[in-house]
C-alpha cells in the first residue's frame, strides 16, 4: 500500500511537512469547529445533492480538511500524461465520425464502434470547429505507488465535479488562510474564465463576432448537479438556461429573452445526447430543441460536447486508448491503462470466471460504483450471483485487477487515518490544450473501502498542487 | 436577459414581501389576543385569516378557529400555498434557478432564511415565540432586501422591485379593505373618532405604526389613517407609493420600450389620479369601492407584465 503522507512508517514527505504541524497543533475543538463550519458554508452556498428523503430534502457530500497534495513533477507528469489522452480521445471522435482510418488500420474492431448506442449517426461526416468534439475531459486516476498512476476511465460528455474543485479550495482559503502563506498552492480560480475562452474558442463557422454569445444548457433544478450548472455559468457570466428557452428559427438557435429573440453561437450543454432534439434523437422526450441538430450540422450554433462523443469514454473503447495514442499522436502512452478483460471475448470471459474473487466487474453502461463486484471484498454468495448475471450477458461486462488505491490521510473521528483516495482533473480543449492546477479528490470515508462515489460513502477533499 | 430568469426574479421578491407580510399578520393577531375583547367575542384571528386570504383553506382543514392552529396554518403549514414557509420555500426555489442573476449575497440571504425555516419547523414551537418568529420573519426579508443594494442596476434589479411592488400594493390594499370591514362595520363610524387600539393594529401590520405618529398632529381619526395608507407617497407601504414605484421600475426598464409603454399608458391615469386625489372624496365615493378598483387595477397590471415580458 502507498501512502501519499508517509515515506515510511514514521518519516512524512518533505511536502506534507507543514500540513503534519498544522494537524498536530489542531485540538479536537478546532477540528470540530471547523468540520461544521464547512458544513454550514456548503449548505448556504446550496452545494448539494437533491435527495429523494423527506426529512434531508438535500445531502451534502462529507468533506475532509486535510488536504492532498502533489508536487510541481509529479503534476507535471499527470499534466503531460492528461493532455496527451485528451488529445487521442478527440482525435478518435473525429476519426470515426469521417474516415475511419483505426478501423481500416484493424487497431479497433468496427462492430465494437458502430453497434454502440453512443455512436451518433448523425455526425458521421461532420466535423465540430477544430475538430473539438469533448471541449471539457475529465479522466479518473488512481495512484499506486510513487511513480505510477492508472487511468480507471475516461469522460468526454459532460464530466462533473469541477464545482467541488473550486469550492474546497474557497472554503480552506477562508478558513485555513495561514496554510496558503506557508505553502506555495498554485491557485485554480481562473478555470471558469479559462472555461470560458476555450468555449468561445469553439464558435461554429457562421459566428462572425470575435465574442460569440454561450450558454449553458441544463436539464433543470432536478439534476443531482444542478448546482454545479449554476455555480459554472455565474462564473463564467453567460446564461443557464433550459431547453424551453431556447429556440430553433431559419438557421439559428435562439434564447427567449425580455429583448425578444438572441441569437446564441455556442451551447455548453449538460444534457444527454438522447435530450437535445426530439427530431433526431428520442422522439418522445418532452425536453429538447426542435431543430437544433440541423443548426448544429449547418454551422449556426456549436454544441459542447458534440452528440456522440460519449463513445470515446465507452468502457469497452477504453481499452483502446494507449493503442491510440500511438496511432493518432506517434507517441508512447504516458499514463497507463488497467489491465482489462472485456467478458465479450471467450477467452477472456473464461479467465473472469476462473478468477471472480480476486477482480473487480463492472457493467460497461454502469456509473456511480453500482452494479459492480468487488471481487476480493465480497461474500460468497454475491460472488455466485454476479457469475450467473455475468454468463447471461458477458458483453455486458468488464473486469480489472483490484488495483491498491493510495492512501491519503483523513480525519475520522478527529484522529488521522488513511483513507484511499483517486482523482478527477478536468483537462480544457479549444485553441490551447490545458490542465486544472488542481483536481477533485474523491475519498472512501469507511475504513477499508475502495469505492469513492458520493452516493456510497465517499467524500472530498481540496487537491493542491505546488508551484514550483 | 432571459424571460424566465425576469419572471423567476418577479416572484421571489413578491413571495419574501409576502412572508413579510403574513408574519406580520399574524403579530397582530397576536397582540389582539393580548387585549381584553369589549364584545366578549374574538374574532381577531378569523380576521387575520381573511386579511392573508387564507380563511377557506383553513376551514377546510380545520373546524374551530383557535391561535395555535391558525399560527401553524399561517407560518408553517405546507398545504398553504401562502404560509411563510411556502413563501420561502417558492422564494429558494426560483433562486436556486437564477442565483446567476443576483448577487451571492442574495442568494445565500434566502438560502440561509430557508436553512433556518427548515430547522424551525423541525422544532416543536410555543405559541409564545410567535413575536420571534414575526421579528425572525422581517430580519430575513430585510437581509435579502439590504442584498438588492448591490445589484447591478439592470433589468434584473428592476424585475425584482416591480415583483416587490406589485406583491406590497395588492397586500396593503387587501389589509385596508378587510380591515375596513372588519374594523369598521357601521357606516356612521367613518371619519369619527374611533377606537385607537383597532387601528393602531392595522398601522402596525403595516409596520407603519410609528411612522404614521411622525406624519400627522393631534387625534387619530380614520381619515387620516386613510390618508396615509392611501394618498401619502412619503409611507413605504401607502397605495401611492407602491404605484410611483411600479411605474418608475417599470419605465426603468431598458428592454422592449414598447412592451413598457403599453403598460405604462394603463397605469398612468391610477398614478396621477392618486397622486392628485383628496381622501375626502375617496371617503364620499367609498374607500371599499376605490380600493377594489385599485386591487382590480394591480391584477391587470401583473397580469400585463406577466404576458408581455414571460411568455
Amino acid at each position: 500500500m502507498f501512502n501519499e503522507m508517509y515515506q515510511s512508517e514514521s518519516l512524512i514527505r518533505n511536502h506534507y511537512n507543514n500540513i503534519n504541524e498544522w494537524l498536530e497543533k489542531m485540538t479536537a475543538k478546532v477540528i470540530n469547529e471547523k468540520n461544521a463550519e464547512a458544513e454550514t458554508h456548503f449548505r448556504n452556498i446550496g452545494i448539494t445533492f437533491s435527495t429523494n428523503s423527506e426529512t434531508a430534502r438535500e445531502r451534502i457530500i462529507p468533506f475532509d480538511l486535510i488536504p492532498r497534495i502533489f508536487t510541481f513533477s509529479e503534476w507535471s507528469k499527470l499534466e503531460k500524461g492528461v493532455i496527451q489522452r485528451a488529445k487521442a480521445l478527440n482525435a478518435f471522435l473525429a476519426d470515426i465520425y469521417n474516415q475511419g482510418e483505426i478501423i481500416k488500420a484493424n487497431i479497433i474492431p468496427k462492430e465494437l464502434i458502430f453497434k454502440k448506442k453512443s455512436y451518433e449517426v448523425s455526425m458521421f461526416g461532420f466535423t465540430p470547429p477544430r475538430s473539438i468534439y469533448s471541449p471539457i475531459v475529465g479522466i479518473d486516476l488512481v495512484r499506486t505507488n510513487h511513480n505510477e498512476y492508472f487511468v480507471l476511465e475516461d469522460n468526454c460528455r459532460t464530466p462533473s465535479g469541477v464545482s467541488y474543485m473550486l469550492e474546497n479550495r474557497e472554503i480552506m482559503m477562508r478558513m485555513f488562510p495561514d496554510l496558503f502563506h506557508t505553502n506555495r498552492v498554485t491557485p485554480i480560480d481562473d478555470y471558469p474564465t479559462r472555461l470560458l475562452q476555450t468555449l468561445m474558442s469553439l464558435a461554429p463557422i457562421k459566428c462572425n463576432t470575435s465574442e460569440p454569445v454561450c450558454v449553458l444548457l441544463t436539464p433543470g433544478p432536478l439534476n443531482s448537479a444542478y448546482y454545479e450548472h449554476s455555480f459554472l455559468s455565474d462564473q463564467m457570466g453567460i446564461e443557464m438556461v433550459e431547453s424551453t428557452d431556447l429556440f430553433v428559427e431559419g438557421e439559428f438557435l435562439y434564447m427567449k429573452t425580455v429583448d425578444g429573440p438572441k441569437k446564441v453561437d455556442v451551447v455548453y450543454r449538460r444534457i444527454d445526447d438522447d435530450f437535445l432534439d426530439p427530431l433526431c434523437f428520442n422522439p418522445n422526450s418532452v425536453i429538447g430543441i426542435p431543430g437544433i441538430m440541423d443548426v448544429y450540422r449547418t454551422g449556426g450554433v456549436n454544441i459542447c460536447s458534440a452528440p456522440g462523443a460519449g463513445i470515446a469514454d465507452d468502457k469497452a473503447i477504453y481499452i483502446f486508448v494507449p493503442e491510440m495514442i500511438k496511432f493518432y499522436l506517434g507517441e508512447q502512452p504516458i499514463l497507463e491503462n488497467v489491465q482489462t478483460w472485456s467478458c465479450d471475448k471467450d477467452d477472456d470471459l473464461n479467465y473472469v470466471l476462473d478468477n471472480l474473487s480476486d477482480l473487480v466487474v463492472k457493467e460497461v453502461d454502469g456509473s456511480g460504483g453500482y452494479g459492480m463486484l468487488i471481487g476480493p471484498k465480497s461474500s460468497k454468495s454475491s460472488i455466485e450471483e454476479f457469475r450467473r448475471k455475468l454468463s447471461a450477458n458477458p458483453r455486458g461486462y468488464i473486469a480489472q485487477p483490484l488495483l491498491d488505491l493510495s492512501f491519503s490521510p483523513t480525519l475520522i473521528k478527529n484522529q488521522v487515518e488513511g483513507r484511499r483516495v483517486d482523482l478527477r482533473p478536468f483537462c480544457l480543449m479549444g485553441e490551447n490544450a490545458q490542465l486544472s492546477s488542481g483536481g477533485l479528490t474523491r475519498v472512501a470515508m469507511n475504513e477499508g473501502s475502495f469505492v469513492v462515489n458520493s452516493s456510497q460513502g465517499g467524500g472530498v477533499k481540496d487537491t493542491w498542487v505546488l508551484a514550483e | 436577459m432571459l424571460s424566465r430568469t425576469a419572471e423567476y426574479l418577479y416572484w421571489i421578491s413578491r413571495y419574501m414581501e409576502r412572508a413579510e407580510t403574513n408574519a406580520r399578520l399574524l403579530d397582530v393577531g397576536y397582540r389582539m389576543s393580548l387585549f381584553p375583547n369589549p364584545n366578549g367575542y374574538n374574532n381577531e384571528w378569523e380576521s387575520v385569516l381573511a386579511a392573508a386570504g387564507a380563511i377557506q383553506g383553513y376551514k377546510n382543514k380545520y373546524n374551530i378557529i383557535e391561535q395555535k392552529k391558525v399560527e401553524d396554518y399561517l407560518f408553517f403549514d405546507e398545504d398553504n400555498p401562502s404560509s411563510v414557509f411556502n413563501c420561502i420555500l417558492n422564494a429558494r426555489s426560483n433562486a436556486l434557478v437564477v442565483r446567476t442573476s443576483f448577487t451571492p449575497e442574495s442568494w445565500l440571504a434566502i438560502n440561509k432564511t430557508y436553512q433556518e425555516i427548515l430547522k424551525l419547523k423541525n422544532n416543536n414551537f410555543n405559541a409564545s415565540d410567535l413575536p420571534n418568529l414575526t421579528e425572525w420573519t422581517i430580519e430575513q426579508v430585510n437581509l435579502f432586501r439590504g442584498s438588492l443594494s448591490s445589484l447591478l442596476r439592470n433589468d434584473g434589479y428592476n424585475f425584482l422591485y416591480l415583483g416587490l411592488f406589485v406583491e406590497r400594493a395588492d397586500n396593503s390594499a387587501r389589509l385596508l379593505d378587510v380591515k375596513y370591514f372588519v374594523l369598521l362595520p357601521k357606516p356612521q363610524y367613518i371619519g369619527g373618532n374611533i377606537d385607537n387600539m383597532q387601528w393602531s393594529i392595522l398601522l402596525r401590520s403595516l409596520s407603519s405604526f410609528n411612522a404614521f405618529r411622525w406624519a400627522y398632529d393631534g387625534n387619530v381619526t380614520s381619515t387620516k389613517i386613510a390618508d396615509f395608507l392611501v394618498l401619502n407617497s412619503n409611507c413605504p407601504r401607502s397605495l401611492s407609493f407602491c404605484i410611483q414605484n411600479i411605474v418608475k421600475h417599470l419605465t426603468n426598464l431598458t428592454c422592449s420600450p414598447e412592451k413598457v409603454n403599453k403598460i405604462y399608458n394603463t397605469l398612468k391615469d391610477l398614478n396621477t389620479k392618486i397622486q392628485e386625489e383628496k381622501i375626502e372624496s375617496i371617503v364620499d365615493f367609498g374607500l371599499h369601492e376605490f380600493v377594489t378598483q385599485f386591487i382590480n387595477k394591480i391584477s391587470s397590471v401583473d397580469s400585463d407584465i406577466q404576458k408581455e415580458f414571460f411568455n
